[in-house]
C-alpha cells in the first residue's frame, strides 16, 4: 500500500480512539449529581460541583417536613420532623451505595450515575 | 475508492465492537416503598416490565396482609381480636416462623410484638428504655406456644400479638422472585432494603456481585459475596438504634431477656435459598450469637451459610460460602 493509505489508516485510527476515549469519559467520570426523590419521583436533580451558595430545599410529607442542606459538593438531611430521624444521623451523602433514606417521609437522595461496585448491598 | 473502502471497513468494526460489549437485552428497573423501606427490582429480559409490575404488586399484596401497622392488615386484625381465619399467605409465613422458632431454640419468635412496642420501635412511637416491669408485662404474652392454629384459624393468647418484620420481606421476596420466574424473567436482582434476591445469575451468565455493608460505615464494605439464584439478609443492630443516657438500645430484642440482643455480634449475614429461612435465620443467629450459631450450622449446613462480624470486627464465614466470599480484610473460616 501506498505511504498515503498507511497516512491515511493512522489517522483514522486515532480520531476513532480518540471519539471512543470521549464518549466513555463522559460515561464513566465520577458524578456529583444528585437526585432528589420523593415517592419515587425525581424532585430535583443537583450537580454539587456547581453549587456555589448554600441552599436549604424543604420537602413535606406525611411527617411533617424534611430540610435538605445542599453546599459545594456536599448534600445532607439537616432537619426532619420525622419520629427516628435515621436520615439526619445519616449524616453526608458519601457513597452511591448508602443513599440518604427517610423512610416516613418517602424521600431518597442518592448519586445520579455513580456506578456502583457491586451490584447490590446488604444489611444497609 | 479504496479510501471509501477503507472507511466502511472502520465503520464496521467499531460497530461489532461497540455492540459486543453491549447487552441488547431489555432491561426494566423500579424502585417503591413498601413494608417499611425502600424496594428495588431489576430485572433483565423479553418480559422484564411486565413481571417486575407483578411482582411489585404481589409484595404490595403481602405489605396490605402483613404490616404490624396497618388497621386493614390480617395481621394487625389478628393481634385485636386474637383470632382470625386467615389466607394462605399469612397462614403460611406464620407456620414458617414457628418451625424456625423451633430449629432456632426461640432465639426467633414472632410474638415479639408486645417487646417491640414497648421498646417504641414502631413508626410514630417514642423510642424510650421501658422499665422491669413493662418488660415483664410484655413477655408475659412471648413465646409460640401462645399460638394455636385449628386449619386456617389463628388464635393467640390474651397477651400476644405478632410482629412478622423479621420475616415478612424474606417471604415477600422469595415470591417476587417466583412471580418473577412465572413472567418469563430467568435474570434479575430483588432488594428489599437490604434483603437482597438474585433470581439466576447475570444476563452474561455471572454470579451477581453483592457487597455487605460495614456495620461501622454504611459507605464501606466488609466483604462481598458472589451468588447466583439465592437469598441474602443481613441483620445487624446498626441499621436501628437509639442512645439514652450514653447507652445504645438496637432493635433486635432477645425475646428470652426483653433487651437488646447483646450476643457479641455487630452483624449476621445469610444465605439461602429460602428466602423466608434468610431473612428469619439473620435475626436468630445475631440473638444466639457465634458459638451457637456455629452448632447451628454444622447441623444444618446443606440449610444455609453465613458471614458474621463481630463486636471487635472480626469476620467470621461458613466453609460453605469459601469459594463465594471475599474482602480486603482478614477473615476466619467456621
Amino acid at each position: 500500500m501506498k505511504t498515503r493509505t498507511w497516512i491515511i489508516i493512522f489517522s483514522l485510527a486515532c480520531v476513532l480512539c480518540v471519539c471512543v476515549w470521549l464518549y466513555f469519559s463522559a460515561f464513566f467520570s465520577p458524578s456529583e449529581t444528585v437526585g432528589i426523590y420523593q415517592d419515587g419521583v425525581l424532585v430535583r436533580q443537583i450537580d454539587l460541583s456547581s453549587v456555589t451558595q448554600p441552599e436549604e430545599i424543604t420537602l413535606s410529607g406525611e411527617y411533617g417536613d424534611n430540610v435538605i442542606l445542599v453546599s459545594h459538593g456536599h448534600i445532607k438531611m439537616k432537619s426532619a420532623d420525622c419520629p427516628d430521624k435515621l436520615c439526619v444521623k445519616h449524616g453526608e451523602l458519601k457513597s452511591s451505595a448508602s443513599p440518604i433514606v427517610c423512610l416516613p417521609n418517602k424521600i431518597v437522595i442518592k448519586f445520579e450515575d455513580d456506578a456502583p461496585s457491586a451490584d447490590a448491598v446488604t444489611g444497609r | 475508492m479504496k479510501l471509501l473502502r477503507i472507511l466502511s471497513l472502520f465503520i464496521a468494526a467499531f460497530t461489532m465492537i461497540f455492540f459486543t460489549g453491549c447487552d441488547l437485552s431489555s432491561v426494566y428497573s423500579s424502585e417503591f416503598f413498601a413494608m417499611d423501606t425502600v424496594m428495588t427490582i431489576t430485572a433483565y429480559g423479553k418480559n422484564s416490565e411486565n413481571a417486575v409490575s407483578a411482582a411489585q404488586d404481589r409484595i404490595y399484596e403481602l405489605d396490605d396482609l402483613l404490616s404490624v401497622q396497618k388497621e386493614d392488615s390480617e395481621i394487625y386484625k389478628l393481634n385485636c381480636a386474637k383470632s382470625l381465619s386467615v389466607s394462605p399467605d399469612t397462614l403460611s409465613i406464620i407456620n414458617r416462623s414457628i418451625e424456625i422458632s423451633n430449629l432456632t431454640d426461640n432465639c426467633f419468635d414472632i410474638t415479639c410484638e408486645p417487646l417491640i412496642r414497648t421498646w417504641g420501635f414502631y413508626s410514630g412511637l417514642k423510642n424510650k428504655v421501658p422499665s422491669q416491669d413493662e418488660i415483664e408485662t410484655a413477655l408475659k404474652g412471648v413465646g409460640t406456644e401462645h399460638i394455636k392454629i385449628n386449619e386456617n384459624t389463628v388464635t393467640l393468647d390474651k397477651n400476644t400479638s405478632l410482629d412478622l418484620g423479621a420475616v415478612a420481606k424474606g417471604y415477600a421476596s422469595g415470591e417476587a422472585c417466583r412471580v418473577l420466574k412465572e413472567n418469563g424473567v430467568s435474570s434479575a436482582l430483588i432488594s428489599l432494603g437490604g434483603n437482597v434476591r438474585a433470581v439466576g445469575s447475570k444476563p452474561d451468565g455471572s454470579d451477581w456481585s453483592v457487597a455487605i455493608c460495614d456495620p461501622d460505615d454504611s459507605t464501606k464494605q466488609a466483604g462481598t459475596l458472589k451468588i447466583s439464584d439465592t437469598a441474602v439478609v443481613t441483620s445487624g443492630g446498626y441499621q436501628r438504634y437509639f442512645e439514652e443516657n450514653g447507652q445504645i438500645y438496637h432493635h433486635i430484642i432477645d425475646t428470652e431477656t426483653g433487651y437488646p440482643a447483646n450476643s457479641g455480634l455487630k452483624s449476621v449475614t445469610v444465605v439461602s435459598q429460602d428466602d423466608t429461612l434468610a431473612d428469619g435465620l439473620s435475626t436468630a443467629l445475631f440473638v444466639m450469637g457465634l458459638e451457637n450459631a456455629k452448632k447451628l450450622y454444622f447441623d444444618n449446613n446443606s440449610l444455609f451459610g453465613a458471614v458474621f462480624i463481630t463486636d471487635d470486627n472480626k469476620i467470621y464465614i461458613t466453609d460453605n460460602l469459601i469459594n463465594n466470599f471475599s474482602s480486603e480484610r482478614s477473615f476466619e473460616i467456621i
